[in-house]
């Protein structure tokens, strides 16, 4: 029974936005290297090196700089486009492995596996080379009977050199498992904030075993029932169920595999149009807004036949939660999407998040430049005094204003720009 | 029935324009008699392309591949999921940069080559020793 009852994989990239760079740049293998958020504010990821420096996540670029030349640190700002490419393809490789795959984040997703211990562990194993060799960056997998344990599963495979990026949970002894939970304080399993921590610790719950070990209805009581699952997921019970959305730290992502494949664009348009205005309800309610959208459609693996994974990576011409521009961006996957072929599941993805400044939050299912009337006048001005005498929003600033963000030290966007392809040297 | 006008259509917000719609169907004459023959044109990513998640287009930069085809400002399609054997162009890491040789492998060891004999040739004393980042599968060539 217990032989092949589902199990959980969680793959994550190491270091995302690092490994992203060093794959078309090898010169900054074994370098300390950190990326930077919007506008090169703070660090957002660090490289092994760069941590061994003491830099912190969120540290501050004006605190690193002055040190930057004597550590040989490189900075980089962030390159969304090639994330949001890179992203795309290892979500798609992992979806060769596995019917249910939830994308989590930009660098992570749950796949549900099956098969005997030994099988589920070479799995993780091969997904782990094939994102290396196919796509170029590295993953650790962490694999459990719950996402909870998968979740910690893949934290120890990263920080355990032995085991070679890959854990399964249940192949642990009990005691290890137990020693090990021990040893993390509560803030670090999956779903517990700081704000709970301490009141967990007030309570005299200070690490993951001992959370394991509560009451679930006291939590419950005492909690939430949020709360209550962690408990009995690091007990083995699973009960977090396939989420289809999820607000990371910079993306937002909707993805979502359909009970009846799609086979055509006017049924596309239509999921599209839903994902991208769900896409905008939740920015503005997050009070974001996004600069690139990627989206994204693929058939079923267990449908060899016809193969078709098509995706888009769309940059908006300005940060916008606008319905209207990101729904028009999703489109942009509609010309890659083959008629008759039976997808078996789609999504959007929104990335370079950033807040939303002034502008009051929009209406989600409004739509402003339908209802005002903008589009006839803007259009019979241009038709009397010329193209580009006037625009809409952005498209009216010919020039003088950057409304661009501050990307000082970015990398090339490798994989969508022709302009910006890697360079191999013929010498 | 006259032709009416909708909807807006936004290019990105670039710029707007108007497109043309009829509200019926407009019967334009006989069929074409091509229409049961057409099936799609030809699509280069589905040609060029096996697997879009290791396929990678790379610039290149210099003349040592000259006689295989590949000049300076070419486009290389590189395919990092294929095995590079005897005989491969490939893109190898070499001192932090990736470079363009076509692979020898012998009994004596591998081999990296340019194609343009002012360069030579670099031994490595084997293949573990080598990082391959991938297999060149067409080269675009500038006519």
């Amino acid at each position: 029974m217990s032989e092949t009852r589902q199990q959980i994989a969680l793959v994550d990239v190491n270091c995302f936005y690092a490994s992203a760079e060093r794959a078309f740049d090898p010169s900054l293998e074994g370098k300390p290297l950190v990326v930077l958020s919007n506008n090169d504010g703070c660090a957002v990821t660090r490289s092994p090196e760069a941590k061994a420096l003491g830099i912190s996540t969120g540290q501050p670029w004006f605190k690193i700089a002055p040190r930057a030349r004597e550590w040989g640190l490189v900075a980089l700002s962030s390159n969304y486009e090639l994330y949001g490419d890179i992203s795309a393809r290892v979500m798609e490789l992992l979806g060769r492995y596995s019917a249910w795959l939830e994308v989590y984040s930009i660098d992570e997703a749950f796949l549900g596996i099956k098969g005997s211990p030994e099988q589920v562990t070479g799995l993780g194993r091969t997904i782990r080379a094939a994102v290396r060799r196919n796509v170029g960056v590295p993953v650790c997998v962490g694999i459990a009977g719950t996402k909870t344990l998968a979740k910690l599963a893949n934290r120890w495979a990263k920080n355990n050199p032995a085991l070679e990026g890959v854990c399964r949970w249940e192949s642990m002894a009990p005691d290890a498992r137990e020693l090990l939970m021990s040893r993390l304080p509560v803030s670090e399993v999956w779903g517990v904030a700081d704000r709970l921590e301490k009141r967990l610790n007030a309570m005299g719950i200070s690490s993951i075993l001992e959370l394991s070990r509560a009451d679930p209805v006291m939590v419950r009581d005492r909690f939430s029932v949020v709360l209550m699952r962690t408990v009995l997921e690091l007990r083995g019970t699973p009960c977090i169920p396939l989420e289809e959305e999820r607000v990371g730290r910079d993306q937002l992502i909707f993805s979502r595999s359909f009970s009846t494949p799609l086979t055509s664009v006017p049924e596309f348009r239509q999921v599209l149009s839903v994902y991208a205005q769900q896409a905008s309800a939740r920015l503005t309610r997050h009070h974001l807004q996004a600069k690139v959208l990627t989206a994204f459609a693929g058939t079923s693996h267990y449908n060899p036949k016809d193969k078709s994974f098509p995706s888009v990576c769309v940059p908006l011409p300005m940060p916008t939660a606008d319905p209207v521009l990101l729904t028009k961006a999703a489109h942009a996957l509609l010309p890659a999407i083959q008629d008759g072929v039976r997808y078996a599941r789609a999504g959007i993805m929104v990335t370079d998040l950033r807040p939303s400044g002034n502008q009051p939050p929009l209406d989600p299912f409004t739509n402003p430049h339908e209802e005002r009337g903008i589009g006839p006048l803007v259009e019979q001005i241009s038709r009397k005094y010329g193209r580009g005498t006037i625009g809409l929003g952005f498209a009216g600033l010919r020039s003088g204003l950057d409304w661009s963000m501050k990307r000082g030290m970015r990398s090339p966007r490798y994989t969508t720009h022709w302009d910006e392809l890697p360079v191999v040297r013929a010498a | 029935m006259g032709v009416i006008i909708g909807p807006r259509v936004i290019e990105a917000g670039l710029s707007l324009r108007l497109v043309l719609v009829s509200p019926v169907a407009v019967a334009a004459g006989f069929p074409s008699p091509a229409q049961d023959y057409f099936d799609g044109r030809i699509d280069l990513n589905e040609h060029l392309i096996k697997d879009i998640t290791s396929t990678y287009i790379v610039r290149v930069s210099g003349d040592s591949m000259e006689h295989a085809g590949i000049s300076d400002g070419d486009e290389l399609i590189v395919n990092r999921a294929l095995e590079p054997r005897d005989g491969s162009v490939v893109v190898a890491v070499l001192d932090g940069e990736l470079t363009i040789k076509r692979l020898k492998i012998t009994a004596a060891g591998v081999v990296l080559q340019a194609a343009n004999p002012l360069y030579p040739d670099i031994i490595v004393p084997a293949l573990a020793d080598l990082t391959i980042w991938g297999v060149a599968t067409r080269c675009l060539h500038h006519v």
